[in-house]
């Protein structure tokens, strides 16, 4: 099978990538071992969310915040998006000052969207946290949506501007002969002007094919979600320095994270959860809510997630070969940069650059000159 | 803490017999069941039965306070009313009694969790007032409580038998409703001369069609196109017969045709399973000791493929001689020359089983669902036109459904409408069960509070010199 690129991963890195180079004429052709949305992608938190971004990342992070907004429109396919602003809890004093002097460096880089929260204001928009706590940091634009529905969004979309997605194929081998890119799956060979890593926490296998070296690791964040509850929290709750964060979904159900993080089997496709780590993000959670004591949890799991040792993705063009692009090592935050990624990276396979300073994203920023 | 040689979760006839039998061989056992009493489905509270008198349930019943009492003389650990939320293939049972989590630790772990009707999806099956017939049999088993005037509606020996002990009870039934498709008479022929080696069966069968039948209850044969009357609540029962439509006026519907393994233990652990084409079902995957993939994890029972109960002691036992040898108590000589007896006698109820699986092949109609209105999943009200939707969509795949549609999703965990799926997908994808697959589960087994869960302080497993001493 032939086409002009080939991406590597239906995630929603891969995907998107797809739809962006497909809505532009590009020929496509997507691998995906699994099926598109069966690891991070389709099994994340689905925090859309901008507050507390490394800077480096906030210019991505904002322009994707506005996609967001008309994803489904622009899909044509429900993402599950919903605007809900997302605030940060400070526990104690010490999470004050933290919050007061990221606030400086936002401002004085000019960015504006998030906002510190007095002990009243948290009360008023989170009435049954508990009150011990000091206050809070919110950004408004943010949400969630529903990861797997995303995901899926973006492939239906890229498909039906004829990108073609081959499910349950991987990616075996990669070699670069003359102007192309020869790639044996285990069912087809493919062959590709260009190729495009996506491959989450593999991502690492494939940029060796590619010839490039990378520091990537992986690991197995936990969730755990609720039977449906009594709504008690509009806003979506994190926390500045605790292993808090849950959201309440229309239907009631809570989605519990925190990033406690499980065992990853990622040669077997496989997670295990941690039940001490668990257990303890229950305490910490009953602890900031009591009302949660009540809930009751209906399913735990984990994803296999892709980190860098910077959590900052890679993002860009490869080091050791000609066309062939890097988007990968989200450390456990890349769903909500997944349109602005799609696009960054057809703009690099098509007109070779972006209109984003990718360099704190570069493949080899941690290649050493001398040993 | 000190470590198990075997845990056993579920204290049915499986579950008793190998607790007894490893505890025989000198073994340290545990046997865990949500249950207040041991007994299982079958023998469900057989030893300290709410009845005046238990015969109305049949001379199998009453075997069952045999059993118990044996279990309960036997040495070994009982947890009752202690539900397993998570089992792990280290060895690790966590479980909740009274609101608290507990740990144990064991060496060889033999899971027991008996068998689930299977859902029966006809128009109007989740209004109030349609139950299944286990259901009826829980309430009368457990509380001596009974619906008058109810309609039954289904196949296979279960229902018959239920039907039985209503009557015997004196407990008016307004209707038998027979959905064994004639097709299954002629399809099980062939099979009936190899059955009969085991008459005893046979005649016991018999002998209930034949007391339901001077019983003198309306009987319907052959029914199809079943539909619950009603908007809020069960009003009748709509289906064909002797190419009449027939309503039949009743609050109560009891539906029932035949019992698949409780799939959520032994899936959320990742053990191996295949498809059972005679039943219909999943089943783990085990050897003739019910060694399943993960060789320290045995399944015995019913939920390990359906055989019975007389199956599931004998299945018990042949678990409980195997991990006795594993855990180095037996040598492999006398584990098989003990189990001998049990493995012929297995093989000798096998073409019995055939012959009923074959007869009592529940109708593709009434295991799928398929009218679009209807319900698959209860718990996230997703429709079967729901479903094809998500399919048109691109989710091929039991887990790829259930994350665009909530399929599955809700607090039971998908063992309603689980095998409805693999079905389903399976026709739509014009592939076999096999391809298809079914949901990853994972723990909890049953909804856990947070506040217990944060109460819950993990034990560290015990080193090899503790867990030896
Ligand atoms: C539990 C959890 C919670 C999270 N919560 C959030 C959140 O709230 N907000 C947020 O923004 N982010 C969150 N994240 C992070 C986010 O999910 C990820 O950063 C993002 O989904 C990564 O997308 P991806 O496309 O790079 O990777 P993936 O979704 O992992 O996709 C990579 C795909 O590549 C495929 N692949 C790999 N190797 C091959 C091969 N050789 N051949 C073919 N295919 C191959 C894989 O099968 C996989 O499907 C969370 C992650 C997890 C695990
Ligand atoms: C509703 C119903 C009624 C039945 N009635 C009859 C009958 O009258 N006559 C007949 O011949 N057959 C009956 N059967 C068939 C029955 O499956 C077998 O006869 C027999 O009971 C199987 O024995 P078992 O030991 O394999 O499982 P079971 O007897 O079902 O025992 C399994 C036990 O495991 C326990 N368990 C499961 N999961 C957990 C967990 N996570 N934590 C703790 N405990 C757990 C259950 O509480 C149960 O006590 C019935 C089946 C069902 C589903």
């Amino acid at each position: 099978m032939k086409g002009d690129v080939l991406v590597i991963g239906g995630g929603i890195q891969g995907c998107a990538t797809a739809y962006h180079l497909a809505r532009q004429g590009a020929s496509v052709i997507l691998l995906e071992k699994d099926y598109a949305g069966r690891h991070a992608s389709g099994v994340n938190a689905g925090g859309v969310r901008l507050l507390g971004r490394d800077m480096a990342e906030v210019p991505l992070s904002k322009a994707s915040m506005e996609m967001w907004q008309t994803l489904d429109e622009e899909l044509g396919h429900e993402t599950g998006f919903r605007r809900q602003s997302v605030i940060n809890i400070a526990a104690d004093l010490t999470d004050m000052t933290t919050l007061r002097a990221r606030e400086e460096r936002m401002q004085a880089a000019g960015f504006t969207h998030e906002r510190i929260l007095s002990r009243a204001e948290l009360l008023d928009r989170l009435p049954h946290v508990n009150p011990d706590c000091a206050g809070g940091a919110i950004s408004e634009q943010d949400g969630y949506a529903i990861p797997y529905k995303s995901t899926s969004a973006f492939r239906l979309a890229a498909e039906r501007h004829r990108a073609k997605v081959v499910e349950g194929e991987e990616l075996l081998s990669l070699r670069r002969v003359g102007p192309a890119w020869l790639a044996q799956g285990h069912k087809n060979r493919y062959e590709a002007e260009t190729v495009v890593n996506c491959a989450g926490a593999w991502a690492d296998h494939i940029a060796l094919m590619i010839g490039d070296n990378v520091p990537l690791s992986h690991a197995a964040p936990m969730l755990m979600i609720t039977a449906r509850m009594p709504h008690f929290a509009a806003p979506v709750v994190g926390a500045v320095s605790r292993q808090l964060s849950f959201k309440q979904f229309k239907n009631g159900t809570v989605l519990i994270g925190g990033g406690a993080k499980g065992f990853a089997d990622r040669a077997n496709n496989r997670t295990r959860l941690d039940y001490a780590k668990l257990a303890s993000a229950a305490r910490t959670t009953v602890e900031f809510f009591p009302i949660m004591r009540r809930a009751s949890i209906n399913r735990m799991w984990a994803g296999l997630e892709a980190y860098m040792p910077d959590n900052l993705p890679v993002i860009g063009p490869a080091a050791n070969a000609d066309r062939a692009f890097h988007a990968f090592g989200f450390s456990a935050h890349g769903f909500q940069m997944g349109p602005i990624v799609g696009q960054v990276m057809a703009d690099l396979v098509l007109g070779g650059q972006s209109r984003f300073n990718l360099t704190p994203f570069r493949i080899n920023r941690y290649d050493r000159k001398i040993l | 803490m000190q470590a198990l040689d075997c845990a056993i979760i579920g204290a049915g006839p499986a579950g008793m017999t190998a607790a007894i039998e490893l505890s025989k061989g000198g073994a340290k056992v545990a046997v865990l069941d949500r249950g207040t009493r041991a007994g299982g489905q079958i023998y469900r509270a057989a030893a300290a039965s709410p009845l005046p008198n238990t015969s109305a349930l049949g001379p199998d019943y009453q075997a069952g306070a045999e059993l118990i009492a044996a279990f309960e003389r036997t040495d070994l650990t009982h947890f009752a009313s202690s539900d397993a939320w998570h089992l792990g293939d280290d060895g690790r049972v966590l479980f909740s009694h009274l609101g608290e989590t507990h740990e144990l630790h064991c060496r060889e772990m033999l899971l027991c969790p008996g068998a689930m009707e299977r859902p029966m999806p006809i128009p109007g099956w989740t209004l109030p007032g349609v139950m299944t017939a286990g259901a009826a049999q829980v309430m009368l088993k457990s509380d001596a409580t009974v619906a008058e005037g109810a309609v039954f509606a289904g196949s296979g020996p279960l229902l018959y038998l239920i039907v039985a002990q209503y009557l015997r009870l004196g407990v008016p039934v307004t209707a038998l409703v027979d959905t064994t498709p004639r097709q299954n008479y002629l399809n099980a022929a062939p099979l009936l001369p190899r059955a009969l080696r085991q008459a005893g069966q046979l005649k016991k069968g018999i002998a209930l069609l034949r007391e339901i039948r001077s019983a003198g209850i309306p009987q319907y044969r052959f029914a199809e196109n079943l539909e619950v009357l009603g908007q809020n609540k069960a009003k009748g029962l709509r289906f064909t017969s002797g190419g009449q439509i027939r309503e039949i006026a009743a609050e109560t519907i009891f539906l029932h045709h035949g019992v698949q393994p409780n799939l959520n233990m032994t899936r959320a652990m990742d053990l191996a399973h295949r498809w059972n084409p005679q039943q219909l079902c999943w089943q783990v995957e085990t050897d003739a000791f019910g060694q399943t993939s993960i060789q320290h994890i045995s399944a015995a029972g019913d939920g390990a493929g359906i055989i019975g109960a007389d199956g599931a002691r004998i299945a018990g036992r042949l678990a409980a001689l195997n991990i006795l040898h594993r855990l180095g108590r037996l040598s492999e000589a006398d584990r098989n020359r003990q189990a001998t007896p049990g493995i012929a006698k297995l093989a000798a109820m096998a073409p019995f089983r055939a012959f009923i699986d074959r007869l009592y092949h529940p109708a593709n109609a009434l295991r799928l669902p398929q009218n679009p209105d209807t319900l698959v999943c209860r718990c996230e009200e997703q429709t079967l036109a729901d479903l094809r939707e998500g399919f048109n969509q691109g989710a091929r795949d039991p887990n790829a459904l259930k994350s665009l549609t909530r399929c599955g999703m809700g607090p039971c965990q998908g063992r309603q409408c689980g095998h409805m799926v693999t079905g389903l997908l399976s026709q739509w994808r014009a592939e076999p069960t096999e391809a298809v697959g079914y949901y990853r589960l994972r723990s909890p087994q049953r909804l856990l509070t947070l506040d217990e869960l944060s109460r819950f302080q993990a034990v560290p497993a015990p080193t090899h010199a503790e867990a030896a001493e």
